[in-house]
């Protein structure tokens, strides 16, 4: 090949590229970079709309870090996150196995479930709130007829069951998604593999704990990592649901930086946290990626 | 299950799989059901499983408030879906099909950038579009849902691209195409289903959201359904007939693009969400 028309070739190549890229750039990598500067300055309602701004350091960090409602978020977003992910990776698995079953509605029955996960999160966290509320909520109702309770339990009013009402939510929509991709991955084992395992008298326990598990572990991988990233960003959920009530009990990150910049109008504040946000997903993000580059992608 | 004969365990498996369905589908049913409830059987402290008297009041008073908010929510969707596949579609043929310098690097750019979440980009955004004066537009929630539907689709529409046999384009590029209209003309009619999938992701996550529309959109007449569910909740919190006929609303377009193209969606949802 020429190198002209090598050239030629790279150029097509950027013309269909690179508009997207340059999108993202602008509505994503300069608002974060953006994110710091704010993050360094004082930005209130006052000074929102003057061209310049004062230079604070590191006092809009040290005011977050500061607050006992920060720590308490901090806490609040990993507990949740672990929280989800346990609820979600088990019953995800466990969905995943069982449909994974040769039975007649094994398939349209796992696809229709996944439904859960395209609707709006708002609609989700408002039923939610509706089955766990106090007087009509219909979760107290089959509780009390069981009579696991006495009488109605205020679910999202308390502290301590807040955050479960919480968890539970986001698992509805957490455990079709990775049921789904839990099933790729069983589905990419090889039939032989178990059939060989059976001639040579191998027990249902043990094909799951030599076969299933050791050659399902990237899948499991990518599907925790991902998972801790889509939940650690939890934000309209915890919002409408809860609002990070009752008295902080279920304050996350991204729910702390929303106050903090437009109900308190403390921008570089709201800046500073969701850039510890930002640092935490990161972290993740980096081992998340070092797991797929090792699969094929690139 | 071992006395059990393929017949039987067939059957067992199958009421198994409905019962699971059955109760992981409840909240859809819950929403449903009591969006045709009157007051009185949604005030009592034991609900009633489905409405014992059926009244489609609430619809009927919601009326007022959906005329705009419903036109909002509509061209917030589609003004995203558009802008999001003219620039995601042609950038996941070029990293499928040209041989570029940097290709790691763009899709590590998706890889990330499909990743960070609204909250991230709240504060900074909303202070740039303050500057440009766009805050209570459509271009606000326009501009930023398609940061949600960009990289997913990339990612989601590569791998389409890379299986399609390469002999198609040579042979046209040979009778005369360009490489445009190779695309145009080869490319896009293959991988059409995918396209139309990726077109309905970017629509319902447009239509879905409520963080960007809620925090850059605040005047009611701007409002989308999202954040006006969400406000009526706060002003009528009882009202759960109300809120409910809302919501079903609201999952109505999911439902429905769910329903027609499961296939496509389930297979779309793996392949944008995990690998590129």
């Amino acid at each position: 090949m020429s190198n002209k028309r090598e050239k030629k070739e790279q150029m097509l190549g950027y013309l269909f590229i690179v508009p997207a890229v340059i999108y993202m750039l602008i509505f994503i990598g300069y608002p974060i970079v953006y994110n710091w500067i704010v993050s360094f300055q004082d930005v209130t309602a006052m000074t929102l709309g003057s061209k310049t701004r004062d230079f604070l350091g590191f006092a809009n960090y040290q005011a977050v870090f500061a607050d006992v409602t920060f720590r308490k978020a901090l806490l609040h977003t990993f507990l949740y996150t672990v929280g989800c992910l346990v609820i979600q990776f088990t019953l995800g698995f466990l969905f995943a196995m069982f449909f994974a079953k040769k039975f007649t509605f094994s398939k349209p029955i796992r696809g229709f479930i996944v439904i859960s996960w395209m609707l709006p999160v708002t609609v989700t966290a408002l039923v939610f709130k509706f089955m766990f509320a106090e007087g009509n909520g219909i979760i107290n109702a089959i509780l009390m007829n069981l009579h696991l309770i006495d009488k109605p339990v205020g679910w999202l009013l308390q502290g301590n069951t807040a955050m479960w009402g919480l968890i539970i939510a986001n698992s509805w929509v957490g455990i079709p998604f990775n049921m789904l991709l839990l099933t790729t991955g069983l589905n990419d084992i090889p039939a032989d593999i178990y059939e060989a395992a059976s001639i040579d008298g191998a027990s249902g326990l043990q094909k799951f704990m030599k076969i299933t598990i050791p050659l399902l572990k990237p899948t499991i991988m990518s599907v925790l990592v991902l998972g801790f990233v889509l939940t650690f960003k939890v934000f309209d959920l915890v919002y409408v649901m809860t609002g990070g009530g009752p008295v902080d009990a279920t304050e996350v990150l991204s729910t702390f930086s929303y106050k903090l910049s437009f109900q308190l109008f403390h921008f570089g504040e709201g800046a500073a946290v969701a850039n510890i946000l930002f640092v935490c997903l990161f972290l993740v993000a980096l081992v998340y990626l070092k797991t797929i580059s090792k699969d094929e992608v690139m | 299950m071992k006395h059990l004969n393929d017949k039987q365990k067939n059957i067992f498996m199958n009421i198994g799989a409905v019962m699971i369905a059955c109760i992981f589908l409840f909240p859809l049913y819950w929403i449903v059901v009591n969006s045709f409830k009157i007051d009185s059987e949604i005030f009592a402290s034991t609900p009633t499983l489905w409405p014992h008297t059926f009244t489609l009041k609430a619809y009927q008073d919601q009326l007022g408030n959906l005329a705009v908010t419903l036109k909002n929510s509509v061209i917030i969707a589609v003004g995203s879906m558009i802008l999001s596949l003219c620039l995601s579609v042609p950038a996941a043929y070029g990293l499928a099909r040209y041989k570029v310098k940097g290709m790691k690097l763009f899709v590590l750019i998706f890889l990330i950038t499909q990743m960070l979440p609204a909250s991230l980009v709240l504060t900074p955004l909303f202070l740039i579009f303050s500057r440009l004066g766009i805050l209570n537009s459509y271009f606000a929630p326009i501009l930023s849902t398609a940061t949600v539907s960009i990289p997913f689709i990339v990612l989601m529409l590569r791998p389409g691209f890379l299986n399609m046999p390469k002999e198609l384009e040579d042979a046209a590029k040979i009778d005369g195409c360009n490489a445009f209209s190779a695309f145009f003309r080869i490319a896009l009619p293959i991988c059409k289903p995918t396209v139309i999938t990726a077109a309905c992701f970017s629509f319902v996550f447009a239509w879905n959201d409520l963080a960007y529309s809620m925090t850059f959109n605040t005047k009611d007449a701007m409002r989308p359904m999202t954040s006006a569910i969400y406000t009526f909740m706060n002003q009528y919190g009882t009202q759960w007939n109300s809120i409910m006929a809302y919501g079903v609303l609201l999952i109505l377009p999911s439902c429905f693009i769910f329903v027609t193209m499961q296939k496509h969606i389930v297979e779309g949802m793996t392949s944008g969400s995990v690998k590129g």
